[in-house]
């Protein structure tokens, strides 16, 4: 493995690796616009230029460190000589000369290479004072696809967009038209920029040219508070950042998890935090229904904790599991059940459309739309008792419940997340839910089954929670709240160890954090996870201890859809 | 020197029956094709370098050594640059129309030497004539059994295909064009890797300009001392074609041995035009800074045009009397490789755009004092830190003129406009 | 590139283009490769430009994308994306034949043709372009009508030349 030394910082990289990425490995920032881990190499841009050594002897040009390539000992890099400045003044001095004065309408305003490396590395004044400026009229806002928005003008045509859309969503919808001072990058008609990674390109454009029909205008990128996270819109958990004001999510982005999605997520998922705001909100406990007046947190478990211990003389008492659930709260759940003595507990998933992440392993496949049935599954949400025993036919699971009179059976029925699916929203399921005598509710959004709930649990979304979600390829992730829940939610881990904690004051000595605290208790119970602690997760997350599922999935090819397990 | 020198390249030029294989076998046509093909390749790579013929298509690099840079890799292709799209050249153009089998033995020679089975010819779009010319003389020389599956009944096999190319000089740039042959946008590529390694279809191969794979026949036939006999010195060899235009009586391409003093090479042309008195020359295309008269005993080798401040490039000369508006023609150059431009990097994209906004201002009166300044800082942002060549190309004429010729531009600046009329050249539409 | 009438048909390239592309595809070891004579060919069928579905049909023929082809066109000067006339005329008017008097040519033009550079004449029988160097500076001013050059150029000559296309 060569060594290279770049501003005085030596470092040992694998032969083929290029200056920006070695720059990186020793906290030397070079400035570049069209160069992407994940994309061709161009070098274009010429943003990146750098003067090198080469065994003592100085390369007579400045070279562009993205398309230099370590490949032998003895080079030295510098980006930090009058010569490199001179060449980044000038470079950015070309880049502004046809650049729009759009910054104060701008969405890339605050988050935008052009000013960062104007401020950085380029000079306070324009030289550029007769001349106009070239523009492409008709082409300010013009919809490239459903997604995102062009403003020819204000590209700086380094083309990540062309190839992204060819090379890493490899739908090729984006082309590189004419040639010289007015090249321009754009659709060919009748074939819009149409699949489901659409907006990735607004995530890898470097300036307010490609913008998000959805989040534009919505927002000053420097009043978003930006937390981690994951996607819950399907099972591949895609790391992403909520970006939020005052909780009020304004947009989802994609967060790098080179074992996971990359640098990408999908369209969908961007949407999900959008019913959050739109669906109505459940705040605070409920007694009896929506017309019924509040009851306060003790008066409301106290009471869910009779319900459940007067079971089977009057009929089951079944649990509605949720594939929204993390983890820690499906293992809660499923010790409420085992409190119970109830067997009947299971995990309904939708369907959603199939969609492919590309990461550099052949990417991942999601079909459910939904991020955690495996978990939930695996934290004992199983038809049967913990213990894994096999479920006997008289059990009512999710499709008794939701297309049978699985319902009429029960004398308790706990609904664990009033948004389990796009059931919960119908009023058939509705009504066949309601069939049972006792109806508990847990969940965020106050949905029609909420509404008719005997007993309705107000708790956080998963934007305002933390907790454990496993992915398809049974791959553990934890992810923390982005904001606080609003009104008098309380964490719902928080509610399901007060209400387990009548059934076994042991319960009460948890520790907090409570999630925390849960998620070592099952961990040590547990086989898959055997070994894993909360505090030792790794931000990439880690993979459970399936060997069976691990070797199946190795063999799983990108094209394949994996069959449930 | 020039007195007794015989032209080599431009032999067959009156001669019609050179055109057809027959006739251009009447003159040892082939005969070096037939010796390469009884050599080792490496033998033939070492009698061309040993010639020292620098590349004639402008970069003047040696075509031996280029030759001697192929990669392992097989199969290997010769590309022959018949772009010819640098303002002021057609010399490519007179040897294609007027001796094609020249050129084809010359490639196939070269093919021999880097043992690459197929050679394009990327002749630009514009040169409808001399394509199907050469189409023809292929169809001729395969049918005969010169090229093709057994060339010259050596067992070498050896295709020959004219490519057209479909207007834009930045194909003539070797990455360019092998980007263009591949069916795409004509996009100069990031060097390393070198097209001697990862060329046309990522296989190793050479780019030669028409010019220069036109010596190697004669190279072969009669040696490379004979060739190295020829010329200023050891680094500067071979005949030259010098195609000369602008205001001279006899434009047109001339052959003489490299070196020649620009002032016999005018009086060869006719002198100027209409006894004009000469004021500039540009010795090697519109990517040449150019020349004062001052320059008139100039010997036009690649040294030595590179020692007085310009270069040799293609040796296309322009000459310009002193009607002409030198910040005009420098003008039209920088609207030239604006339009050229690929668009894929910065400093060539937007600089020639702005020089070209610049300089038409300046044209018209309304520059002023710091433009000279600003000028020369642009020409410094885009030289050597372009992607390809064109931005240094773009940057020689307008740096040559406020370097060179600076009070004429001042005397825009102040009298804020053009102070040379427009000539006519025809009268009111009589003629 | 000869210019005829439109020879369209909604599949896309007709039989004998399609022949013609077929044996020049051979002489290159990838698809791609043949796109730049596939779109002179198509030109040439379409009347002298590439509409859309022009373009389009190339693509299918190659199997590349549209984005990808329309690229190329838009790159290159001698494809068009627009009608030109039956006769394009390309009038060099780079240094050399501006040194001798190239823009009288393009007055001429104008005047003959009474319409603007790169308006094709109502009757649809040409339309004129100032172009970069052609190389024929010895023979400035000079100009290309379709495939042909016309050298040595005079206002006259010009006249007789224009007047001359059908």
């Amino acid at each position: 493995m060569p060594t290279v030394t770049i501003d005085d910082r030596t470092v040992e990289v694998a032969a083929g690796t290029n200056l920006i990425d070695a720059g990186l490995l020793v906290g030397v920032q070079i400035p570049h616009y069209c160069y992407h881990p994940r994309l061709t190499v161009v070098g274009q841009c010429r943003m990146c230029l750098v003067e090198i050594w080469d065994n003592g002897r100085k390369m007579p040009k400045p070279q562009a460190a993205c398309s230099s390539a370590v490949t032998k000992e003895g080079w030295v890099v510098r980006t930090d000589t009058p010569e490199v400045h001179e060449a980044q003044r000038g470079m950015m001095e070309f880049f502004l000369i046809n650049h729009p004065l759009d910054c104060p309408i701008c969405d890339q305003a605050g988050e935008c290479a052009l000013q960062d490396y104007a401020f950085k590395h380029g000079v306070a004044f324009s030289r550029f004072r007769f001349e106009d400026k070239r523009t492409y009229p008709g082409r300010e806002r013009i919809p490239l696809g459903s997604n995102v928005l062009l403003n020819m003008n204000r590209c700086i045509q380094c083309t990540r967009c062309v190839r992204f859309t060819h090379e890493v969503a490899k739908t090729g919808e984006l082309g590189f038209f004419n040639r010289g001072a007015r090249v321009e990058i754009g659709t060919f008609p009748g074939k819009p920029l149409e699949n489901h990674l659409s907006t990735c390109v607004v995530d890898i454009c470097p300036v307010g040219a490609l913008t998000s029909t959805r989040f534009r205008f919505a927002e000053r990128v420097f009043y978003l508070d930006k937390k981690p996270s994951l996607c819950t819109g399907c099972e591949v958990g895609c790391n992403i950042t909520v970006e939020h004001r005052r909780g009020k999510i304004k947009r989802y982005k994609p967060r790098f998890n080179p074992e996971v999605n990359d640098y990408w997520m999908c369209d969908y998922g961007r949407t999900t935090f959008e019913r959050y705001a739109q669906m109505p909100r459940l705040q605070v406990p409920r007694n009896g229904g929506v017309t019924s007046g509040t009851i306060g947190w003790k008066e409301a478990l106290d009471q869910a904790a009779r319900k459940l211990r007067s079971r089977s003389a009057e009929g089951a008492v079944a649990f509605l599991g949720s594939p929204f659930l993390t983890v820690e709260e499906a293992w809660l759940f499923a010790k409420l059940a085992d409190a119970a003595g109830s067997p009947h507990r299971s995990v309904p998933v939708d369907r959603g459309p199939t969609w492919t992440i590309p990461n550099l392993k052949g990417g991942i496949t999601g079909i459910e739309a939904a991020p955690n049935r495996r978990g939930a599954e695996l934290a004992g949400l199983t038809p049967g008792t913990p213990a894994g025993e096999s479920a006997s036919a008289d059990v009512l699971d999710h499709d008794a419940l939701l297309a049978g009179d699985g319902a009429a059976q029960c004398s308790v029925l706990v609904v664990c997340d009033s948004d389990f699916g796009r059931a919960a929203w119908s009023p058939e399921t509705v009504e066949r839910l309601r069939r049972a005598r006792f109806l508990v509710v847990f969940g965020w959004a106050d949905s029609p089954l909420a509404k008719v709930a005997d007993l309705a649990f107000p708790v956080p979304t998963h934007t305002e929670k933390e907790g454990t979600f496993v992915n398809v390829e049974h791959r553990l992730q934890r992810f923390a709240a982005a904001y606080p829940p609003p009104g008098q939610d309380r964490p719902l881990v928080d509610v399901l160890v007060d209400l387990l904690s009548r059934f076994d004051a042991s319960w009460a000595q948890l520790p907090s954090p409570k999630t925390a605290a849960v998620f070592d208790k099952l961990a040590a119970e547990i086989p898959a996870f055997a070994g894993i602690t909360w505090e030792t997760i790794p931000a990439t997350g880690t993979s459970l201890h399936m060997p069976e599922a691990k070797a199946r999935l190795d063999t799983i090819s990108a094209e394949r859809v994996p069959e449930r397990d | 020197m020039s007195e007794t020198f015989e032209p080599v390249l431009t032999q067959n030029v009156g001669r019609p029956d050179a055109l057809s294989l027959q006739g251009y076998r009447k003159t040892g046509g082939y005969e070096g094709l037939a010796k390469a093909l009884k050599m080792e390749p490496a033998a033939v790579v070492e009698e061309v370098k040993k010639s020292g013929l620098r590349g004639r298509g402008g970069a003047g690099f040696p075509a031996g050594m280029k030759w001697s840079f192929i990669g392992k890799a097989k199969p290997r292709y010769l590309v022959c640059n018949a772009d010819e799209s640098e303002p002021g050249t057609f010399k490519d153009r007179l040897l294609m129309e007027v001796d094609p089998h020249q050129l084809l033995e010359g490639c196939a020679i070269c093919c021999w030497a880097v043992e690459a089975n197929t050679c394009y010819i990327y002749i630009r779009g514009e040169y409808t004539k001399a394509a199907a010319i050469l189409e023809r003389a292929i169809r001729e020389a395969n049918e005969a059994g010169v090229l093709g599956d057994n060339a010259m009944g050596s067992g070498f096999k050896l295709d020959m295909y004219v490519h057209r190319g479909a207007g834009a000089y930045i194909c003539g740039e070797e990455t360019g064009m092998l980007e263009s042959l591949e069916g795409k946008r004509g996009q100069p590529r990031v060097k390393p890797p070198f097209p001697a390694v990862v060329g046309a279809f990522d296989k190793p191969t050479v780019v030669n300009n028409v010019e220069t794979l036109c010596n190697v026949p004669h190279i072969l036939t009669r040696g490379a001392d004979w060739f190295k006999s020829i010329g200023t010195d050891e680094r500067n060899t071979g005949p030259k074609l010098y195609a000369i235009s602008g205001h001279v009586e006899r434009p047109g391409t001339y052959e003489f041995p490299i070196g020649v003093p620009f002032r016999e090479l005018l009086d060869k042309a006719g002198g100027m035009y209409r006894h004009g008195t000469l004021k500039a020359f540009i010795p090697g295309g519109a990517s040449a800074p150019i020349l004062p008269a001052s320059q008139i005993d100039l010997k036009m080798d690649f040294d030595s045009v590179a020692k007085a401040g310009s270069m040799l490039g293609s040796a296309a000369v322009i000459v310009m009397d002193d009607t002409t508006c030198l910040v005009r023609s420098v003008a039209r150059l920088a609207k030239f490789f604006n339009h050229e431009s690929c668009g894929q990097c910065t400093p060539c994209r937007e600089g020639t755009n702005w020089m070209e906004l610049l300089l038409h201002r300046l044209e018209d009166g309304q520059g002023s004092e710091g433009d000279g300044k600003l000028l020369l800082s642009i020409c410094g942002h885009i030289g050597g830190q372009s992607l390809c060549p064109l931005g240094d190309a773009a940057i020689g004429p307008v740096k040559s003129l406020v370097e060179g010729f600076w009070p004429e531009v001042e005397q825009h600046i102040r009298d804020k406009r053009c102070p040379f009329p427009h000539r006519r050249y025809f009268g009111n539409g009589a003629h | 590139m000869s210019v005829s009438e439109p020879q369209v048909t909604a599949a896309g390239l007709p039989p004998d283009a399609r022949a013609e592309l077929d044996r020049i595809r051979k002489r290159y070891p990838t698809n791609e490769a043949a796109l730049l004579p596939a779109l002179s060919i198509a030109q040439r069928v379409w009347g002298g430009w590439l509409p859309d579905e022009a373009i389009a049909a190339v693509a299918a023929e190659l199997d590349l994308p549209a984005s990808t082809v329309y690229g190329v066109v838009t790159f290159y000067d001698l494809f068009h994306q627009k009608p030109v006339g039956r006769h394009r005329i390309r009038v060099c008017t780079n240094l050399p034949c501006q040194l001798r008097g190239c823009e009288e040519i393009m007055e001429t033009l104008h005047q003959e043709l009474k319409v603007e550079e790169d308006e094709v004449t109502p009757d649809g029988r040409c339309s004129f372009i100032h172009f970069e160097c052609l190389g024929s500076c010895d023979t400035a001013p000079m100009m290309m009508v379709g495939d042909d050059y016309h050298e040595n150029l005079t206002p006259e000559r010009t006249r007789q030349i224009v007047r001359g296309l059908k």
